[in-house]
């Protein structure tokens, strides 16, 4: 007898904790109404990547040493190193030198391990093509210089979180010459000089 | 919008006494302008038969195209996104845009599916959704027919419904459509049951089946009177059961994409597709106009203006306060309706979706009887106070 009246209410009490969860739940949805997109207008707005960012990879042809290095510490040996050795010279001399990216993962050892740094980082992401043979880049598509989201004029630059003022979270209508929270590079460098005086 | 009330006189004596004034007569004004002009009486009825049906239709469908601009703009908002904005103004033409392109997009048929029941499949879906319209009031004339057995014809009409779901999912040829169907057709044959009591706990209360009777029983003390304060489980139980029945984010199994691709409307595009995504979005307005008629006192204004009307002195047949009074009572209609829409849409981005074994339990162990005891308690609290439960 007093079995039952127990589960009846441990049953009604479950339903009522159903009931405010779903209210809790609602209360949370309920908030977002009032909270702000958060979309960027992708062909109109763009993002702009950050220092570290692993884009498309720059090359430098005539730094290029020919050692290998970058096919050595590749994860998938992707970068194709064409060179012949000159006898006269006693010097490797470089050819062709290309990256598929349509394999390339932009782990960024190449970069990291390049000894006369001819390989270098862009900020370069959008490498949509119809083709995926279009992807494998030469020496020259290598050497173009990156495109830049600042210097478009068709398109509106938008920082990133880490890169608006303190407190902000709206990159849009942001003050001109508004700086980020926290030091820029310079200026730490600057403080441990006058440090070190 | 419409009318319809024959005569007051086809009102049961009872009601005369709250209703002295007949508010605004769209139906006896039309025949009789067209009778001066020289019309018989019997051509002047047929001309006048089809307008509040069209205006219905066209209300009917305005109204989807109002709610899923604003699911999208409301999902948008849940999820920190913009929704549609270059259609129109704020992408108000966004729902026109789909519909056009439902339109013209090929009727395909897949092969050895049923031809016949594929194609009546949608009608049969939609035709009772449009035709309960019949019995919503946005005003005290301002309905189709005042039926007095309106709010059955509802009942009667939305269990047409799976049929339908049944029949485009097995003529599909198609096993999620099948199983789509099925779960459709046990899932409304088990949320019916509750939805019927928590109707009749109303019914009861209001001594009538009719939806005029069920808003006039709420009228007179504003925000007070509404039976949302007489049927607290109640209106919980019918509001369950009314997202059950319009296949809404918690219960909308029988199309759950991630598991179903899209249910019984797997197999279909084109016009038919568009049958089925307009009759569930009539289906939703339907259920919350029905809701706030049945709850939340219908075109009632929270604060009588009735009352207002004779603090400030003004005759309950003036002609701009009754124009006045119709105005402000469909926009409540709308606006109480369009609020229900509201809280569904934050619920589909609330909740999960349950499973078909919780939904069956949910249905047959929790909302059954809690409903039977419900309708039990509003029959002993009318024998115990008659004068607040309609005795």
């Amino acid at each position: 007898m007093f079995k039952i009246l127990k589960q009846v209410s441990d049953y009604a009490q479950e339903s009522f904790l159903a009931a405010k969860y779903i209210g809790q739940g609602l209360s949370v949805t309920f908030d977002h109404m009032r909270r702000r997109p958060v979309t960027v207008q992708y062909p109109y707005e763009k993002l702009i990547p950050t220092e570290r960012f692993r884009g498309r990879i720059h090359f430098e042809f005539d730094k290029c040493i020919s050692c290998e290095v970058c096919v050595r510490v590749c994860p998938i040996n992707l970068p194709v190193v064409d060179w012949e050795f000159n006898k006269e010279a006693k010097k490797k001399e470089l050819k062709h030198y290309s990256i598929d990216f349509g394999v390339c993962i932009f782990c960024g050892n190449c970069v990291e391990y390049c000894p006369t740094n001819c390989l270098s980082m862009t900020e370069e992401y959008e490498l949509a093509s119809y083709d995926r043979h279009e992807l494998n880049y030469d020496n020259v598509a290598l050497g173009r210089l990156p495109y830049k989201v600042t210097d478009d004029p068709m398109v509106k630059p938008l920082r990133e979180f880490g890169y608006l003022p303190k407190g902000v979270l709206e990159p849009h209508d942001l003050a001109a010459g508004s700086k980020r929270a926290g030091k820029r590079p310079e200026e730490i460098i600057k403080a441990e000089e006058n440090q070190k005086a | 919008m419409v009318r319809a009330i024959l005569a007051p006189s086809k009102r049961p004596n009872k009601h005369l006494a709250w209703q002295m004034n007949t508010g605004i007569d769209l139906q006896g004004n039309f025949l009789q302008t067209l009778k001066d002009i020289g019309l018989p009486a019997g051509v002047a009825k047929a001309l006048w038969i089809p307008l509040p049906l069209f205006l219905m239709l066209v209300t009917a469908t305005v109204g989807v195209l109002v709610v899923v601009w604003l699911e999208r703009k409301i999902s948008a908002a849940a999820q920190q996104r913009i929704g549609p904005e270059y259609a129109g103004p704020l992408g108000v033409l966004q729902p026109v845009a789909d519909g056009v392109k439902l339109v013209f997009k090929e009727d395909t048929l897949s092969s050895k599916s049923d031809r016949w029941l594929f194609t009546l499949g949608p009608v049969v879906v939609v035709i009772p959704v449009f035709l309960s319209y019949l019995i919503v009031p946005f005003g005290q004339n301002l309905v189709i027919t005042d039926l007095n057995v309106g709010i059955f014809l509802w009942i009667a009409l939305s269990s047409i419904t799976p049929i339908g779901l049944l029949m485009s999912g097995y003529a599909s040829n198609n096993k999620y459509s099948l199983l789509g169907g099925l779960r459709a057709a046990a899932q409304s044959i088990s949320y019916e049951i509750p939805l019927a009591f928590a109707v009749l706990a109303i019914v009861m209360m209001s001594n009538s089946l009719s939806t005029i009777d069920i808003v006039q029983q709420q009228s007179g003390y504003g925000v007070l009177g509404w039976n949302i304060w007489r049927q607290p489980v109640g209106f919980i139980i019918f509001w369950i059961a009314a997202l059950a029945e319009c296949e809404r984010l918690p219960f909308d199994l029988p199309e759950a994409e991630e598991e179903l691709v899209a249910g019984y409307q797997t197999e279909y595009s084109g016009m038919k597709f568009a049958l089925f995504y307009l009759g569930s979005y009539v289906n939703l307005v339907l259920s919350a106009l029905i809701f706030a008629i049945l709850y939340l006192g219908g075109w009632e204004s929270p604060i009588p203006i009735e009352k207002l009307a004779g603090l400030l002195g003004v005759g309950e047949t003036t002609p701009w306060l009754q124009a006045i009074a119709a105005a402000i009572g469909i926009t409540m209609t709308v606006l109480k309706a369009y609020l229900l829409v509201f809280l569904a849409i934050l619920m589909r981005w609330t909740v999960p979706r349950v499973r078909i074994d919780q939904l069956l339990n949910l249905g047959w162990k929790f909302l059954l009887p809690v409903s039977l005891v419900n309708l039990l308690l509003t029959a002993a609290l009318k024998l115990t106070f008659p004068f607040a439960f309609g005795g």
